[in-house]
């Protein structure tokens, strides 16, 4: 299989992180909960974890990286202890139904910063009309899960901090190949998944805190058990229950990865596959691309659409080619709404750094196929 | 030989103070606290030597990280609170 699909969850992973995950199964206990070795090496290993992402997104206390199931989880606590009903939030409009439907649950009152498609200036002044009006919170992606637009967001940041107003980053499609630095962007919270740019298994995430967060679940840390609060201390305070340790290893593998390999030679070869992949596609007759003039505003996220043809139909037709992509609205509506594609949805190719240019070239070849029937 | 215990207020506090201490090259080794001197219900200490024990707690405060409590295991295996 071609597996264009890194955007929902990298499919290929180092080995290291299946071997470490399977180790982790056989050998490590509850970090925590035991002084036994099996505990303590999972404590270890836990540790190692929170350090290496700590390092590689520049938060200098590793107690303020919290270990969640994934970018949805993290978002929630976040937002979940900054917004309250009526709080007027503002958004920008590339955001996944992670940030969006929260949001609505809470009964906030969102805003939405519009601009138009990699028009990063353009994102800038609509956030800072937007928060002319005030603001409880700012909820922004720092890259689009649908187009792949890299949004401006240290000088996004910079307008929340310039206003006293909490930032909330979801570094879902960035963590791991663009610069995400809490030193930079002092944001109140920044949520990722484990399992995409950091390559670990599914059913891990991380959530940096810059503030003080309220637990989304209550139980057993294995600390302070007397007190029938949850810990006012972090990480124990919003990791309640046994951690995931298999996905705990794992994801320290990949973290390890992406450190040895470097964000930046990441992204490097994503773009060129994407760009590679754009280049391709123009080239097809009935092909439409959402794709960036500028090369340093898209990441490996592509979205393209095929006259006359129903996107879940292309998906469905590259499926039994053997070419892994998504189609529809990928969670995001509000995304989609934006860029006017609500109603058709698009075709979306996203890469990894264990992506190849002759499966690229393998993908061009059978959309044009495609485009010939 | 009499050993210090630094109370944490949470594992990955003591995993912290013990990683500083080891960078100084103070040998820490983390444990569950005792019951009998874990106030809480649940910590963790980082055990330290007599002869380091001073040297530790400078270098705690000057990374930030202070102990909560610490504590003599006395020789015949009892608790002291070192008053800080």
């Amino acid at each position: 299989m071609i597996y264009l699909d890194s955007a929902a969850t990298t499919m290929q992973k180092p080995p290291s992180v299946a071997r470490a995950a399977a180790y982790a199964v056989g050998h490590m206990a509850s970090p925590g909960r035991g002084g036994h070795p099996a505990a303590m090496k999972a404590a270890e290993t836990a540790f190692a974890c929170r350090q290496a992402a700590a390092e590689l997104f520049g938060v200098a206390d590793p107690e303020r990286v919290a270990f969640t199931s994934n970018a949805t989880h993290g978002l929630n606590i976040a937002i979940r202890s900054l917004v309250s009903a009526g709080d007027r939030v503002v958004i920008s409009g590339w955001e996944h139904n992670a940030v969006t439907r929260p949001l609505h649950g809470i009964g906030a009152e969102i805003i939405t910063a519009q601009a138009p498609l990699f028009d990063r200036a353009g994102q800038i002044a609509a956030f800072e009309a937007a928060l002319d009006g005030g603001a409880k919170a700012v909820v922004c992606n720092h890259v689009s899960n649908v187009f792949g637009f890299i949004l401006p967001v240290e000088e996004i940041a910079a307008l929340c901090r310039e206003r006293g107003v909490p930032f909330i980053l979801d570094a879902s499609q960035s963590a791991g190949c663009l610069p995400v630095r809490q030193d930079r962007l002092e944001a109140a919270f920044i949520a990722m998944p484990g399992h995409k740019g950091l390559y670990g298994p599914q059913g891990t995430g991380l959530l940096i805190c810059g503030s003080d967060p309220a637990p989304l679940l209550e139980g057993g840390t294995g600390s302070a058990s007397i007190q029938q609060t949850m810990p006012d201390f972090l990480p124990d305070r919003l990791e309640a229950g046994t951690h995931n340790m298999p996905g705990i290893a794992g994801l320290l593998a990949g973290l390890r990865y992406v450190r040895a390999r470097g964000p930046e030679a990441i992204l490097r070869r994503e773009r060129e596959l994407t760009r590679r992949a754009a280049r391709g596609l123009a080239g097809i007759p009935g092909v439409h691309l959402f794709v960036a003039d500028n090369p340093g505003e898209q990441a490996g996220v592509l979205s393209f659409l095929m006259e006359g043809k129903d996107c879940e139909e292309v998906g469905e037709w590259l499926g039994q080619k053997g070419i892994a992509v998504r189609a529809g609205l990928h969670c995001a509506p509000t995304a989609h709404r934006t860029a006017g594609t609500l109603e058709s949805g698009t075709v979306r190719v996203s890469v990894s750094d264990f992506n190849t240019p002759a499966e690229i070239v393998c993908f061009v070849r059978a959309v044009s196929e495609l485009a010939r029937t | 030989m009499v050993y210090y215990l630094i109370v944490c207020r949470s594992l990955t506090y003591a995993q912290r103070t013990a990683a500083a201490l080891e960078r100084a090259g103070i040998t820490a080794h983390i444990l569950r606290s005792p019951r009998a001197i874990d106030r809480e219900g649940c910590s963790h200490s980082v055990k330290v030597s007599e002869r380091n024990l001073a040297n530790a707690l400078l270098i705690l405060g000057r990374v930030g990280l202070p102990p909560k409590r610490v504590y003599l295991i006395a020789g015949d295996g009892s608790y002291k609170e070192v008053l800080l």
